[in-house]
């Protein structure tokens, strides 16, 4: 046995093992570090930094000193910028390759804050760009030149008078020829001619008589073949008549529709005041509501279930091999857990306006697992520039394939100060100061995006236009803007994370309505009936040769009745006058004859 | 290279005893064809140190080994599939899942079990071939290379002077 066995072999492996293990501790922290900035710039398409991470072992725990997380967006400026991160880790369910954290603490918790190096990854280098500066289409007051607007614009009366024309010419050409190979008066001719002849066999005894049924029988035979073709190019000609009526009854009414295309156009609409409110803060808040959009799916990954992390009762599960990795197979445990969870997390927030505090609960990758969902509430009183404000929402995708997230901000006492809601050259509107108490509530259902929010407005100060305006509708609109002290707001947007359709209603719709309106519309008025007479005239000789070119093809119509009427009447005259046929019907036995 | 060839033949021309050897090389396969940072290999690198095994066979083998892992990788992969997802073994794999030293070892993971079942199952042949073959070398081959003309070329060299200087260095 002796032999087999080196017992200081034990004391070498005991000296082995703790250097390795000192090493481990050693390199871990900075392992640890490595580890965080890695998958953090990963997820969030820009530098996540660390100025530390401390891992102890007696308890499991992690210090994070200093995180980092760059806004994508703006390279130079962090998105959150944590003092502190402080986790106490569960150290058995660690060995079972879980991360259960019972309770973290962000301490220090800033937003925007500037970056002394960009933080902008190969990825991320595309720079925001500066949100577009938006101008108002408003109505216009000055009355412009029908003439030069006539000359320039393509009408669309012109345009089906041009080709209804065209048309026209082409199916009268059509008819033209067709008619002349219709049957026509020399075929008549011919019908009457074997008609008399056939008379004539009438008194050739019976012998006359059976000579001439077969003779009868293809005449009759050919008259209505003749009256069959005639019958259809008839009825084809009505139908091509009929889309070429309603195409002129169109080109009748399209003056109509020039002059609301126009109207619209050339800004003599007063629908521009209709929903003044979407049109001056419709961009800014379809661009708080795309940033908003822009975070969530950035957090979207974290949340969303992993179907390989667990085993079910269905069996094991895998997750997609990696190579030299292999493929872990998941089995069902006696008391599921996720693979990462933080069950608590305390947040203090330091903003600008003050301190926010809130709590996170149930952080996870794996809500089915866990069954519970994410939840989370910040609250702050007295803060500067708004007396309170308060944020609560739940992630709930504890059913995957039903994920529901919804979140509801509710702020009060919200100072406004020197807000741009238009930068319009000619009409500039701005916001001097005032209050607004806002409620807005988030829904996520799946890829449907719904989000409704409320405010009033109180106190408000306006300033609106420039010094030395002239023009009447921008005094108007401005004179009833500065008198506004208070508003009700109400926006709703619905569509996807990806696009969203916003829609915006005021008070100062109505308030824009009343004071500019009606001088809007007598404008309008005016505009309308100059270009009424105006198009009138330019298109009375188009209009003129497009009926007489219809009467030509109407003349046709006729020519072609006539044909059918003629050819009527020589198949009757052949029926009712005493023919051959008449004395068939009436032979011995009663034998009958198959016409 | 040349010293790893002058240790080679050092081994095998001492008088360590051949199932030392074999054992150091049977080791090696196991801690080479399977992931390193594996709770078993700790196993392993105990049972190496408190048994009389040659280590230089065990350095020597877990270098061939772990080379050779590359290129059984898909194999492990395989085997380790087959065997986790076997129903008739589910049960087993369900409870053994369950506890933590289990799921430390990584048991459910393809490649580890692949690779170590592969390895416990080649244990024992190569131990007994090895065994073998080294005994064979010593019976018939060692005479014949120390007088092959090969050999006295070999001595001459500064290969052979890198032998001599390890053969200071005695194996246990």
């Amino acid at each position: 046995m002796a032999k087999w066995i080196r017992w200081w072999g034990l004391g070498a492996f005991v000296v082995v093992a703790t250097i390795l293990g000192c090493v481990w501790v050693l390199l871990i922290d900075g392992w640890v570090k490595g580890l965080i900035e890695e998958a953090g710039t990963e997820a969030v398409g820009a530098k996540v930094e660390l100025d530390g991470a401390d891992l102890s072992l007696f308890p499991a725990g992690l210090k994070l000193a200093r995180l980092q997380v760059t806004d994508p967006k703006r390279p130079m400026t962090n998105a959150v910028e944590i003092a502190n991160v402080t986790m106490g880790v569960d150290g058995l369910n660690l060995l079972r390759r879980k991360i259960i954290v019972e309770e973290m603490v962000l301490a220090g918790v800033r937003l925007g804050t500037p970056r002394a190096l960009s933080g902008a990854t190969r990825e991320s280098s595309v720079q925001e760009k500066e949100s577009e500066m938006f101008s108002i289409d408003l109505p216009s007051l000055e009355v412009p030149d029908v003439k030069n607007i006539l000359e320039q614009e393509d009408l669309e009366t012109i345009r089906l008078i041009e080709t209804l024309k065209a048309d026209l010419k082409l199916e009268k050409d059509t008819w033209k020829s067709r008619l002349e190979e219709l049957p026509g008066k020399a075929k008549l001719a011919e019908y009457k001619k074997r008609v008399k002849n056939l008379k004539k066999v009438k008194k050739g005894g019976l012998k006359g008589i059976l000579g001439g049924v077969g003779e009868v029988q293809a005449l009759k035979q050919d008259i209505e073949q003749e009256l069959e073709s005639l019958n259809g190019a008839k009825k084809e000609f009505e139908d091509k008549v009929a889309l070429l009526q309603t195409r002129l009854d169109q080109v009748k009414t399209a003056p109509k529709r020039d002059i609301q295309h126009l109207k619209a156009k050339y800004n003599l609409s007063p629908q521009g005041l209709a929903n003044m409110s979407q049109t001056l803060l419709g961009g800014q808040i379809g661009s708080w509501v795309r940033q908003g959009a822009e975070w969530y799916e950035r957090a979207k990954p974290f949340l969303e279930w992993a179907p390989a992390l667990g085993g079910s009762e269905a069996g094991p599960e895998m997750q997609k091999p990696l190579r030299g990795k292999g493929v872990d197979v998941h089995f069902k445990e006696a008391n599921p857990l996720p693979d990462f969870l933080i069950r608590k997390t305390k947040v203090s927030v330091n903003l600008d306006i003050g301190d926010l505090a809130g709590t996170i609960h149930n952080i996870t990758s794996d809500q089915p697992t866990f069954g519970q969902p994410t939840t989370f509430v910040f609250f702050g009183e007295q803060l500067k520039g708004v007396k309170s404000v308060a944020l609560k929402g739940a992630l709930n995708h504890v059913i995957a394939t039903d994920p529901k997230d919804q979140m509801t901000l509710q702020a009060k006492g919200y100072e406004l100060k020197n807000f741009m809601l238009s930068q319009d050259a000619q009409w500039p509107v701005a916001l001097t100061s005032g209050l607004g108490d806002m409620n807005i509530h988030a829904e996520l259902k799946g890829e449907a995006l719904s989000a409704n929010g409320g405010a009033q407005l109180s106190a408000l100060h306006l300033s609106a236009g420039k010094e030395g305006d002239i023009n009447p509708l921008t005094t108007a609109l401005s004179s009833a803007v500065t008198g506004i002290s208070q508003l009700s707001l109400e926006a709703n947007a619905k569509g996807t994370l990806q696009q969203q359709d916003v829609t915006l209603s005021s008070d100062l719709d109505r308030i824009l309505q009343k004071a500019a309106g009606k001088m809007v519309n007598e404008l309008a008025a005016k505009f309308g009936a100059q270009l009424q007479s105006a198009i009138s005239a330019k298109i009375a000789e188009p209009m003129q040769q497009l009926k007489k070119n219809f009467s030509g093809l109407e003349g046709m119509g006729g020519d072609l009745t006539e044909r059918v009427t003629q050819h009527n009447g020589i198949l009757k005259s052949l029926l009712e006058q005493n023919l051959p046929i008449k004395g068939l019907k009436n032979l011995p036995g009663g034998l009958k004859l198959p016409f | 290279m040349i010293k790893l060839l002058a240790k080679l033949l050092r081994v095998l021309n001492s008088e360590t005893d051949p199932g030392q050897i074999s054992l150091g090389l049977c080791f090696a396969m196991i801690a080479g064809l399977t992931p390193l940072l594996s709770l078993h290999n700790l196993f392993v690198l105990l049972l190496v140190f408190i048994l009389r095994v040659n280590f230089a066979a065990f350095l020597m083998g877990l270098g061939l080994f772990t080379g050779m892992a590359y290129l059984l990788d898909p194999l492990f992969h395989q085997i380790g599939l087959a065997m986790l997802t076997a129903s008739s073994l589910e049960s087993v794999w369900t409870s053994l899942y369950q506890s933590v030293w289990w799921r430390l070892e990584h048991f459910n993971n393809s490649m580890v079990m692949g690779s170590l079942v592969f390895s416990l199952g080649l244990f024992l042949p190569l131990l007994l071939l090895s065994n073998l073959l080294i005994r064979r070398y010593r019976q018939h081959i060692l005479a014949w290379v120390q007088k092959s003309k090969i050999m006295q070329m070999f001595k001459a060299s500064k290969l052979f002077e890198t032998y001599q200087s390890l053969s200071a260095w005695r194996s246990d």
